[in-house]
């Protein structure tokens, strides 16, 4: 049985399940029964001057059958009293000591308001804030949030304001709509931040009613854009995440965020970085008994892999995860269809003939329907088996005795040696 | 579309220069692809690579002469 408890900029938590800021954790109500089923953690929805939200508020994106392959969200931060959510803290923090409880933080980025904030959220008794630079609406227009997020110098300023006065680990949260979140990560840690979390949502608009040409979600026949989150922006919220874990100015503790639905997205983030990991869309989906499968799942496979402790899985594919100019441009892969398993659709060779490089053959084999790889001519794009719908029908199989080893990077260093002299058409 | 017929008439250019005792002097790519210039004493030749595979193997090469020099 392994070890789930994490240490995170040193706040303990039993497991490095949290809940993310978000509607889940609107009360105290919820986050005690969140704790009762299990999760480790939970950053409290956003403390701030409360707000008025409207109705009509999420919308999701369905795609071929599956229910909330994305979502999309146009709520704002806490709209009840900031007494009353720290009363909430402070109850739930009593019943259950042992869990953690982040407080997450948005002002006007002005000092004044900033210390004011910390102080009184720091009384009662949370074990760690996070500084919410990106919500990318509502809150963005009256220059908080996002806006902030936005700026590495409103970043690094406002950390650093909050960390004047807390006495407790401060995570700044950072916003994806950003071209290098690698800036305001670094910026956070100049300003003193303990850890950074990420992603909070994307820029989005879910879709447009075609019958009456409403925005999905309208209000009163209005939309705004919202932020996208959910199991189809991982991929998004990975890649920050790995980005931040590799980069050497970048050497603070990363809480992973971004479409976290089981413990394989979890483990994943862990190996990319994270040392916690939170979730909002699959527990608004789901429910928070699915913590239950990703405590089992994770313990599992930790086993499996004979690691002790959750927190030996941390960064341990960081270092794979490099600049395209440094990829074997010689490392060969081809596909490989197993005719016993092949269903004979073709999409393989449909994908193939029409998008990619005409090397699957269709032919026929004593009467039987067959489908063929010319190795030479395949590529390795793997698009073939992405489209396959068997499990199994397609491999794609590493190529021994191809080139040796070398990367763009070295290729452009080799060529420069042979560069003319003069300007050649 | 490259065909790997293409790819071995490529890299059987390169290596035909190579086994002659042709050695590169100047390499260098634009649009048109990659062009290799090679020298053996007096007499110099000009290669135009059009396909991928035989721009990686034409470097693989380049990297050996430098490796022998």
């Amino acid at each position: 049985m392994a070890d789930l408890r994490i240490n995170f900029a040193g706040i303990e938590s039993p497991n490095p399940f949290w809940l993310a800021s978000a509607p889940p954790t609107n009360s105290g109500y919820q986050v005690q029964r969140a704790f009762e089923a299990g999760w480790g953690g939970a950053v409290w929805k956003t403390l701030g001057d409360p707000i008025l939200n409207v109705s009509s508020r999420f919308a999701a994106t369905h795609f071929n059958g599956q229910r909330v392959a994305g979502f999309n969200n146009i709520e704002l931060i806490t709209d009840r009293p900031l007494e009353v959510n720290l009363k909430e803290i402070y109850e739930t923090k009593k019943r259950f000591p042992n869990h953690t409880i982040i407080a997450s933080l948005m002002v006007e980025p002005k000092q004044e308001k900033w210390h004011e904030i910390v102080k009184r959220v720091e009384e009662v008794g949370v074990d760690g804030f996070e500084l919410n630079f990106g919500c990318p609406h509502g809150m963005a227009e009256r220059g908080m949030g996002a806006a902030s997020g936005q700026v590495p110098e409103l970043v690094e300023k406002q950390t650093y304001w909050a960390k004047e006065v807390a006495t407790k680990p401060v995570i700044v949260k950072l916003t994806p709509n950003i071209t290098d979140i690698t800036a305001t990560a670094e910026a956070a840690v100049a300003g003193g931040a303990d850890a950074i979390s990420m992603i909070n949502t994307i820029n989005s608009l879910i879709g447009v009613d075609l019958d009456s040409w409403n925005t999905v979600p309208h209000v009163a026949g209005k939309g705004a854009h919202g932020g996208y989150c959910g199991p189809a922006v991982k991929p998004i919220a990975l890649n920050m995440v790995a980005e931040c874990a590799r980069s050497p100015h970048i050497n603070v503790p990363i809480s992973g965020i971004g479409g976290i639905s089981n413990w394989r997205d979890a483990a994943e983030f862990m190996l990319m970085g994270s040392s916690s990991v939170q979730v909002c869309t699959a527990a608004m989906h789901h429910g928070f008994s699915i913590v239950e499968d990703m405590i089992e799942g994770l313990n599992n496979y930790l086993d499996d892999k004979g690691l002790a402790s959750v927190m030996d899985l941390v960064g341990r594919s960081v270092q794979r995860y490099s600049d395209w100019g440094d990829l074997d441009l010689n490392y060969k892969v081809v596909a490989q269809i197993n005719n016993d398993v092949c269903i004979n659709c073709n999409k393989c060779h449909i994908a193939c003939e029409d998008t990619s490089h005409q090397c699957i053959d269709l032919y026929t084999e004593s009467g039987r329907p067959m489908l063929k790889v010319r190795e030479n001519d395949c590529v390795g794009c793997n698009l073939c088996s992405i489209v396959c719908p068997v499990e199994g029908a397609i491999s794609m199989v590493e190529l021994k005795n191809t080139l040796p080893p070398m990367t763009w990077n070295e290729r452009q260093a080799i060529m420069n040696q042979f560069a003319p002299t003069t300007n050649v058409k | 579309m490259e065909t790997y017929e293409d790819v071995l008439q490529e890299m059987a250019a390169i290596d035909a220069m190579l086994a002659e005792g042709y050695k590169f002097k100047v390499v260098y790519e634009n649009l048109s692809g990659t062009f290799a210039e090679l020298e053996k004493q007096s007499n110099t030749a000009m290669l135009q690579i059009l396909t991928a595979e035989a721009r990686k193997y034409l470097a693989v090469k380049l990297k050996e002469q430098v490796t022998v020099t």
